[in-house]
């Protein structure tokens, strides 16, 4: 104990120094953030607006279809995480998986403890348990896609796709019972980055492609595509979606700001992630593709099962942190286009009689950082757990 | 052979998804397909006539009136934890709702920046605003925008610690005036530390709650906005309302009304009205308690015309209707539903603080007068 102190943190005169400066200010910051949130805080503001916060104005009556959502949605994510491993369920001690779910997602985990202690009901409480069963459920028959012999034969596109249809029906069935319109809050915002996500990644694929093209036209198309969205600043793209659409098409027509904002989030992201893809493919050596070709593959068939998929693994950190500044830049939804999401709620209910001129700010905009914070970090955890299995960097 | 496994699954998984993306746009665009051909031989037939395309029937037609508010300005229009919007501006678009609908909650709020609240008029995504907007020449002129009777007459002026010392603004001399940036506060703050040559220097805060912690901090001596946002903020003052004063200049004249689109006259008149009639009601004395019994009750002609009841005259009896556009019996629903200005502002704008003073009716030396209902 005495030896390591020395060696890694008094190890000169100025170690020293820098240790007990570096220390203090660790403490003064953490017994601030501490008085914070357990002693100065008010987090009835919270409390009160929690429903609004987390699901805007979302019709009392349906929240039950969120749940649901919700659910298969856990679900799902649970299943296709089972599945996509390769080894099955493995023989590990309770205590093995409890330290492994708590080191991944125990931030989530308290971040839902912390939000059902202030939701305070017991209905909040059972979602919260039926989310995490269904996750855990997920996982487990996920799992035994991998050891049951009568599923193995079961391509995994087919399988996955199947269970797929579940997330997908229960959030058709609550978009038509709840119009977009009514969506609100964090659901809002990580909806919008979900689906964004999602159809960005293919957009980058293609354009990563279409400006290594051979065809000029569809290097020059690609080319001229990713330099022009990327050569505009998000905000700017976002107000032009809100404000110059409606001159050109009607409002009647005009699909909502919903609509505009995953319209312009997957169009740039798409276009950072065609750069970011084609750095991926850039460094996959030369000979690779010429041995497909010599082997007599086609072209098509050199990318999708030659350099794709190496290009993808080695380009996973810059993608994630490209879906992770796309999640937290959906709040410039907000503030351009006024979708009714999370940072706009919060700073609006700062203004309610019963806050009014308290200097509330603070405690919304800290639980709004909060949400994204452990949003983003456990996204990040993921996707480095991801690279380790991949072995990206080692191989 | 995996590796082509996992991509055509990780292909499917997002073709499924995009055709279950599809689909939703599919049943979304059938919807707006019908309603879309519905507008559509409607625009065609009027596509001649686009000018007069009226706002008016769209309205009608959308079974809501979008009402350009916004969600945090104290008194006016604050969300609620209910996710609704209250406040003095919200109960005018209700009201307005209530003349169209007799529904005063056939309204649909849109929350808007200040920055683009003009564009969302003129891009047809609010018909109406309602959105404590200051009514000046330029507006009316450049900004496509046609200003109705003011729901509020307001004024810039200036709050200070009551033991700053500073009783007047003329007393300030170099004084830090803390305001909120992007409103026309900034600009009148300047003009008058110029115009009385004080050297203020003016600082720009983005939350009113910034603006509040700076002044609590002692960086602000003075924090100027208009009369009714001080009035706000000083009644929830952490240490109490009469830690602070409001000076007695006003030097500015804020006007707040509502607006709609230049070029629809009849819309023009429904919004005039909807407000004309809360201020009419008050000053017959109905409120949204006594109306139903008045109603029924009173013979003042005057007031059965304005509540669309039946007047006996020397051919038989009669509901007058002056032709706006509107039921007859708007009025009573406005007061029924919403109320009369004095109720409105007594449950929004008294708990703040603030008192009627200008804002009083004619009778009692105020601004507020509605033209005669004949």
């Amino acid at each position: 104990m005495k030896k390591w102190l020395r060696e890694n943190l008094f190890r000169s005169y100025l170690d020293g120094v820098v240790t007990l400066v570096s220390a203090a200010l660790a403490i003064w910051i953490l017994t601030q953030l501490w008085n914070f949130v357990f002693v100065t805080g008010r987090w009835e503001i919270i409390q009160v607006n929690l429903k609004l916060l987390l699901v805007g104005r979302f019709p009392e009556e349906s929240m039950w279809l969120v749940g649901l959502s919700m659910i298969s949605l856990a679900f799902f994510i649970g299943l296709a995480a089972g599945s996509l491993r390769s080894t099955g369920l493995k023989s590990r001690k309770v205590t093995e998986i409890a330290i492994d779910v708590t080191r991944r997602f125990g931030l989530l985990l308290l971040l839902a403890a912390a939000i059902i202690y202030l939701a305070g009901t017991l209905d909040a409480l059972l979602a919260g348990l039926q989310v995490f069963a269904a996750l855990a459920v997920g996982r487990l028959l996920g799992g035994l896609k991998t050891t049951i012999t009568w599923l193995k034969p079961i391509p995994k596109a087919l399988w996955l796709a199947l269970w797929a249809l579940l997330p997908i029906a229960s959030i058709g069935f609550t978009l038509s019972v709840a119009s977009l319109e009514e969506w609100g809050g964090f659901l809002i915002n990580f909806y919008i980055a979900i689906v964004s996500i999602v159809l960005c990644f293919p957009l980058g694929i293609l354009l990563a492609l279409g400006r290594r093209s051979s065809f000029p036209v569809v290097r020059l198309l690609s080319t001229t595509y990713i330099e022009l969205i990327r050569g505009a600043p998000l905000f700017v793209l976002l107000l032009l979606a809100g404000v110059a659409l409606e001159f050109f098409i009607p409002p009647e027509i005009a699909p909502d700001v919903i609509f505009r904002s995953v319209t312009v989030f997957t169009l740039f992201t798409g276009a950072y992630l065609a750069e970011i893809i084609r750095g991926g493919l850039q460094s996959i050596p030369k000979g690779q593709t010429e041995a497909g070709k010599a082997l007599g593959l086609s072209t098509v068939k050199i990318i999708y099962l030659i350099t794709l998929p190496q290009a993808l693994r080695n380009v996973i950190p810059a993608q994630i942190g490209q879906f992770i500044s796309l999640f937290k830049d959906t709040t410039l939804a907000g503030a351009a286009l006024s979708v009714f999401e999370v940072l706009n709620i919060g700073k609006a209910i700062t203004k309610q009689d019963d806050f009014l001129g308290q200097g509330m700010i603070y405690e919304s905009l800290a639980f709004v950082a909060l949400l994204f914070w452990v949003g983003s970090f456990v996204m990040s955890r993921e996707s480095q757990r991801l690279e380790k299995k991949l072995g990206v960097g080692v191989r | 052979m995996r590796k082509l496994s996992a991509i055509s699954a990780a292909m499917l998984a997002s073709a499924l998804v995009l055709s279950g993306c599809a689909t939703s746009n599919d049943t979304g665009s059938t919807a707006t397909d019908t309603g879309s051909s519905s507008t559509n031989s409607d625009s065609s037939s009027s596509s001649t006539t686009a000018a007069e395309s009226s706002v008016l029937e769209s309205v009608l037609a959308a079974g809501a009136v979008r009402c350009g508010t916004r969600d945090a300005l104290p008194g006016f229009a604050v969300l609620q934890d209910s996710g609704e919007h209250v406040g003095f501006d919200s109960d005018f678009c209700r009201a307005i709702a209530a003349a169209v609908f007799g529904d005063a909650d056939a309204v649909e709020m849109v929350d808007l920046e200040t920055a683009d609240r003009f564009t969302a008029l003129q891009s047809g995504a609010v018909d109406v605003l309602v959105r404590n907007t200051t009514w000046t020449a330029t507006r009316d002129g450049a900004e496509a925008a046609t200003f109705l009777h003011p729901n509020f007459y307001d004024g810039q002026g200036m709050m200070v610690a009551s033991n700053s010392g500073f009783d007047s603004i003329s007393d300030m001399n170099g004084a830090i005036v803390c305001v909120a940036k992007g409103t026309t506060t900034e600009g009148n703050a300047a003009l008058e530390s110029s115009r009385l040559g004080l050297g203020w220097e003016v600082r720009s805060f983005d939350e009113t709650d910034l603006i509040l912690e700076a002044f609590i901090a002692g960086q602000c001596d003075g924090w100027s906005s208009d009369v009714s946002q001080l009035t706000g903020f000083r009644s929830a003052y952490p240490d109490g309302p009469n830690a602070l004063k409001i000076l007695p200049e006003v030097f500015s004249k804020e006007p707040l009304a509502p607006a709609v689109l230049d070029g629809d006259t009849q819309w023009a008149q429904i919004v005039n009205w909807a407000v004309l009639a809360t201020i009419q009601a008050e000053e017959f004395g109905i409120t949204s308690a006594n109306v139903d019994s008045i109603r029924s009750s009173t013979e003042d002609v005057g007031i059965l015309r304005f509540l669309g009841a039946e007047v006996p005259g020397s051919d038989g009896s009669a509901v007058l209707d002056p032709g706006l556009g509107l039921p007859t019996d708007f009025a009573y629903q406005i007061v029924k539903q919403v109320g009369n200005y004095g109720e409105i502002f007594e449950r929004h704008l008294t708990p703040l603080g603030l008192e009627r003073g200008v804002n009083a009716l004619w009778t009692d030396g105020g601004l507020m007068y509605a033209p005669p209902y004949r």
